[in-house]
């Protein structure tokens, strides 16, 4: 809670004027019932002559009416100045928090899931942002009223002070003690969320999967569940809650009781006037409403204790993967693996990579084949450190990658990924995400050696085109151009491609890679591909098999030499084809 | 980003009643008339389906109303009963006590009932809620695929947590507080008419000063309120995009940007909520100088009656001092609830926007079904499927297939190549009815698929798609999805076949792994394996392979090359590849190019007429060509 409140600093100006304003709102109400009684009793029940007494409740009705638009005034300004405060104090912390998840490495985000971290961002900081906005107000109302009351009613009657020494930590310890059981519930309920949050999610991304099995009743139950769920987590929370109300109310109503009891004792005694009874009633139902608000606060607070915890969660997560030192810059594009062994995190058994020793010179192309699961994505993954190895070292022109500063790295390397991910925006916003500043020309061209400038200028908008939610209404080959026109805008020192080609056809695929070849000089190409054919004609061909390098070399001497190879090759070419 | 951001092309549009455009920013909230009364009237109507629950809080709230009332007249009894008669104070304590017991059991029914109301208050908003999302959820899953295809998912997110949770907090704290206010404004307005019309007359003067105040106000709320939920839903819309993608971001060190672009998008949602919670937040303090001018006008009117001696049709008689007084008192206890309602006033509003947007949703129409025939039994399905002259187009005026005729014979093993964006896919989304055709028809063993029952037409086809959908489920469950009543053998008996066995038994959960939507613990081409095997299981009578093992290593593809063959024998199977060496056995290979079938015919034959094909099939052995 502490992390969260520091947002509320920079804002702590507005923080204090939204309930100093409050205060000038309550005690312009506090003013008001005294002048309306005035107004009745002077005035209608005045002595005087009924146009004197008119006059009066002129008079006085003025200065009423003058005294509620300050407070009226006092009102507003409480609540732009508290809503102010929450919201910009929401806000600040939503961005950094946001800024985290960007910069979280892969197995954290995945450990939070993505359904989890929306409810994060939006639903736990908009509950904390309330409860903010809340107590900046409310504290200040009941805490004038409770102090304010107990000082007027131990003013009247020291003995009943009596009535409260009873009460009042009666009526705190119940609030304590449901509070305390409460708190972690919240944070299940805030996990049921999450859950719905997920099913809804797989539903809209996956939606054509279940549709084509026609399970569209199954998630419907599936989601029933996760809503059902919810649904008995909240009433759990609800029903503990609906205990405190009563109680705390029966606590509130047997004082006002003994009150009146031993009112009538001390009036008997004559000890106290019977007025003075009456004001005690009123102040001591005033002291112990504020006590009742303070708990239906307190519902608020543990539902904000709970976000609070899930977002600092976030918030305190450091990035598995940091910046190196810098200084370096990639300047040839010299790849070697020296010894590299590589897990993820969290996954016992096995190693996906081990001894791995490879070298590829600036300028190369070397292809990776291998079998599914083999581990090639796994083994371009550490070039840009999207995982770090967990033994040897990745080096770039003779420097560990850990030792750049990652943005030094991560630019000059162009990584199309084996599943294209495109954005909202037009064609030519996410080829941007390469260059920012390239010219449309720069685009155009980057989008001709992607092989894409053809299918682009048929849309109707061209560049200018929308990209549907993720790309839903462009083609498997159509979003991997795309791909990897942004990749080769960025005029990388390294462009990996991850599998990147496997929905080309093949007369495009031999395009690209002319293109590649004519416009990519002394970039190093690192390429995993399926496709022998596509692979054939690089520099030098890595296989990798059971997680580490099988073999490598050119095609023809991995012919003579790798009997992989030779299986992958004849998989593809059936026996007896000619080449 | 471009502010301007043009209309969508190449990308189909939700039609008629439809939501709001992808992506337009900014532009929904004020671009249509909302109706907030029939909105208000449908959230009614999801809580009235808790009719029972709902008489029951109501008529509980009305008890604890009246008991409030009665609790300050025991405790003045109880007061009275210390008097001062005869100029000797006197306590008559019996009385006191039989007073305070009365108050006693009074409090003690009242604190009871509290309870009961707390209880009620939140099963009635619960299972209000629950109903609202479990009907939300139902209508998305039956939307067509186009929307799915045009709507940010993180959107769909928001309104399916956020708002509903709004409509939900508003149902939970507005609904007892109304209804109570409601019960004493009535009370409140008979008493004062009892007392003396004309003075109510005067004082419902001020209702107009309430009118026009609200009226001013909530026209600044609508504008705000929608504006802040749609902000949050795009808000949500980015992060969801953001995380989903961060391996690009990460890639291109886009970090800096996403945040900045999420950034702006947040301040503007700071920006309309101060705005919105603001203009919420006058509403109390506004209220509260009515009231008071309410009061003085009564007060003075009050007074000048009194003088003139003029209390026409007034039911308890002449005007008095007394009368006035407790007229006054009345005038207190009318504004107070008004207030109350004020101070929900945002909070509702919230909710109102929230509904809206929930609505808006539920209001697309579902996927059409026209198929009526229910004779049509998928085990006799023969698979003999037949498109003639058919027309189609995402978006009027581009057409992707025109005058496309194929037909698939049944148990014919098809594949169909053609170059990126030529239409392939898009043969697949027509017979699967995922879009529906401009023109032309396409049958199932010469019957319109249109007749078909969707669910009996999707039923007997089985379809692996290239880019693989994993649930957040384990290996096992993720297979079962093809067949939901699968017992464990053969579940494996599918993930053997499919070879996933080889992997999954590695894995130290075997097939309990749970799969994350990430999936860092699965290689993409293992993803396609239990697509496979998900297929195997669901043993469709029509099977199509979308690119379905563009990510599998060719070598792994000739060992279930083997089960895929088995698995294609006999029934009608369509297949999608660029590999060459998967597609070469075909039965009959077909070429697609700008929208029609050019070249048709086994790989042999394809091949000596050295076409298209052929130039194809030549780069795959000729290597790349420079």
């Amino acid at each position: 809670m502490k992390k969260i409140l520091k947002y509320l600093k920079p804002y702590w100006l507005i923080a204090i004027l939204c309930p100093l304003a409050m205060i000038l709102e309550v005690s312009m109400d506090l003013l008001q019932p005294q002048l309306m009684s005035d107004i009745v009793d002077n005035g209608i029940l005045g002595t005087g002559a009924p146009d004197e007494n008119l006059r009066y409740v002129l008079q006085t009705g003025i200065m009423m009416l003058i005294f509620s638009l300050t407070g009226c005034l006092g009102g507003i300004l409480s609540a732009a100045f508290g809503t102010m405060a929450a919201q910009k104090f929401g806000n600040d912390m939503r961005k950094d928090t946001f800024n985290k998840v960007m910069h979280l490495s892969f197995q954290q985000t995945d450990k939070f899931t993505t359904g989890s971290l929306v409810t994060r961002l939006t639903n736990d900081i908009t509950a904390i942002q309330q409860f903010v906005a809340m107590s900046l107000r409310m504290f200040v109302r009941t805490g004038m009223q409770f102090i304010g009351g107990i000082a007027v009613i131990l003013t009247l009657n020291v003995n009943f002070g009596l009535v409260l020494t009873v009460s009042l930590p009666i009526q705190l310890i119940m609030v304590a003690v449901i509070m305390k059981k409460a708190s972690p519930m919240f944070e299940t309920v805030q996990k049921k969320l999450d859950k719905v949050n997920s099913v809804v999610q797989e539903n809209v991304t996956g939606a054509r999967v279940v549709k084509a099995f026609t399970r569209e009743e199954y998630e419907i139950d599936r989601f029933d569940k996760a809503n059902t769920d919810l649904m008995d987590t909240n009433l759990k929370v609800q029903r503990l809650l609906a205990i405190l109300n009563p109680i705390l109310m029966i606590v509130m109503n047997a004082s006002v009781l003994a009150i009146i009891f031993i009112g009538g004792l001390q009036v008997e005694a004559k000890a106290m006037a019977v007025g003075d009874v009456m004001a005690a009633v009123t102040y001591i139902t005033q002291i112990l409403m504020s006590v009742m608000m303070v708990g239906m606060m307190f519902q608020q607070v543990s539902r904000a204790m709970a976000s609070a915890k899930r977002v600092s969660e976030v918030l305190d997560t450091v990035p598995a993967i940091s910046d190196g030192e810098g200084g370096a810059d990639v300047s040839g594009g010299k790849v070697e693996f020296k010894d590299v062994a590589f897990s993820y995190p969290g996954f016992s058994g096995k190693p996906v990579l081990h001894n791995i020793n490879l070298t590829v010179q600036p300028g190369q192309m070397v292809a990776v084949l291998g079998s599914t699961g083999c581990g090639k994505t796994s083994l371009v993954n550490l070039i840009p450190r999207f995982y770090d190895c967990t033994e040897g070292e990745v080096l770039i022109d003779g420097v560990n990658v850990k030792d750049y500063a990652l943005d030094d790295l991560r630019k000059n390397i162009g990584m199309v990924l084996q599943k294209s991910e495109l954005f909202s925006g037009t064609v030519t916003e996410n080829i941007r995400w390469g260059d920012d500043n390239a010219s449309i020309d720069e685009v155009k061209h980057a989008a001709m050696i992607a092989q894409a400038d053809e299918f682009i200028s048929d849309f109707n908008e061209g560049y200018d085109t929308m990209i549907s939610e993720k790309g839903a209404s462009l083609s498997g080959g159509q979003k991997q151009r795309m791909s990897i026109a942004r990749a080769i805008l960025k005029k990388p020192r390294i462009l990996i491609f991850d599998d990147s080609t496997s929905a080309l056809d093949l007369s495009t695929e031999a395009k690209l890679h002319a293109a590649l070849r004519e416009n990519l000089k002394g970039v190093t190409v690192i390429m995993i591909a399926q496709r022998i054919a596509s692979v054939m004609k690089a520099d030098k061909i890595a296989v990798i098999d059971k997680g580490t390098i099988a073999a490598f070399g050119t095609h023809s001497e991995l012919m003579e030499n790798s009997s992989i190879y030779r299986d992958i090759y004849y998989s593809q070419m059936k026996e007896g084809d000619v080449i | 980003m471009a502010e301007q951001r043009q209309p969508v092309q190449n990308m189909p549009r939700i039609m008629g009643r439809g939501g709001p455009p992808p992506h337009a920013r900014m532009a929904m909230p004020t671009e249509k008339p909302q109706n907030a009364g029939a909105t208000i009237k449908r959230i009614l109507g999801y809580i009235g389906r808790n009719k029972y629950l709902l008489f029951a809080l109501l008529g509980i709230m009305l008890v604890i109303t009246l008991l409030n009332l009665a609790a300050p007249f025991l405790q003045g009894q109880a007061i009275d009963a210390i008097t001062v008669s005869g100029g000797r104070l006197e306590v008559d304590i019996p009385l006191m006590l039989q007073f305070l017991i009365m108050l006693a059991v009074c409090y003690g029914i009242s604190s009871l009932l509290t309870y009961f109301q707390g209880i009620f208050a939140a099963k009635l908003s619960q299972s209000t809620v629950w109903v609202m999302r479990n009907d939300l959820f139902k209508k998305i899953s039956y939307l067509p695929i186009k929307y799915t295809d045009t709507h940010q998912h993180g959107d769909i997110m928001s309104r399916m947590t956020n708002d509903i949770d709004n409509i939900s907090n508003t149902i939970s704290q507005s609904v007892a507080s109304l209804f109570s206010g409601v019960l004493t404004l009535i009370g409140c307005f008979l008493f004062m008419i009892f007392y003396s019309p004309m003075l109510t007359l005067v004082s419902m003067t001020t209702i107009v000063l309430t009118l026009v105040v609200t009226k001013n106000l909530t026209k600044i709320m609508r504008k705000y309120f929608p504006m802040q939920q749609s902000l949050l839903g795009e808000l949500n819309g980015h992060i969801e995009e953001a995380v989903t993608g961060c391996k690009t971001a990460a890639a291109f060190s886009r970090e800096k940007r996403s945040c900045e672009e999420f950034d702006k998008i947040s301040d503007e949602l700071t920006t309309a909520s101060i705005k919105a919670q603001i203009s919420g937040g006058v509403m109390g303090p506004c209220m509260n100088v009515i009231g008071n001018i309410g009061f003085l006008l009564v007060a003075a009117a009050g007074a000048y009656f009194l003088i003139i001696n003029f209390n026409p049709l007034a039911l308890s008689g002449p005007v008095t001092v007394g009368m006035i007084q407790a007229f006054l008192q009345y005038t207190r206890n009318f504004t107070r609830p008004i207030n109350e309602i004020a101070q929900q006033y945002a909070l509702i509003q919230t909710a109102i926007a929230g509904a809206e947007r929930v609505f808006e949703i539920m209001d697309n129409p579902p996927e059409p079904d026209e198929g009526k025939d229910d004779s049509f039994e998928i085990d006799n399905v023969k698979g003999d499927i037949n498109f003639t002259n058919l027309c189609f187009s995402y978006v009027p005026g581009e057409q992707v297939l025109h005058d496309f005729d194929l037909w698939i014979k049944s148990g014919q093993k098809l594949a169909i190549v053609g170059a990126t964006g030529s239409g392939k896919t898009t043969v697949v989304n027509l017979l699967t009815r995922f879009y529906d055709i401009d023109s032309g028809a396409i049958t199932l063993d010469g019957q319109s698929i249109y007749d078909i029952p969707k669910k009996k037409l999707r039923g007997s086809i089985g379809i692996v798609l290239q880019d693989t959908v994993i649930f957040n489920d384990t290996i096992a469950q993720n297979i079962r999805y093809g067949r939901l009543d699968a017992t464990d053998e053969e579940v494996i008996a599918a993930a053997k076949t499919a070879k996933v066995d080889e992997f999954a038994e590695k894995l130290t959960d075997g097939y309990n792994t749970v799969l994350t939507e990430g999936g860092s613990n699965l290689s993409q081409g293992q993803r396609q394996l239990i697509a496979i095997a998900r297929a195997v299981l669901a043993d469709p009578k029509i099977l199509i392979l979308d690119e379905a093992t563009s990510s599998i290593d060719t070598r792994t593809e000739v060992y279930i090359q083997e089960a895929m063959l088995a698995l294609m024998k006999g029934r009608t199977s369509l297949i999608i590849a660029h590999r060459l060496s998967t597609i070469r056995d075909a039965d009959k290979i077909v070429v697609i190019d700008g929208g029609k079938v050019v070249e048709a015919g086994n790989h042999e034959k394809l091949l000596a007429e050295n076409g298209t094909y052929a130039k194809l099939y030549n780069t795959q052995f000729a290597g790349i060509a420079t």
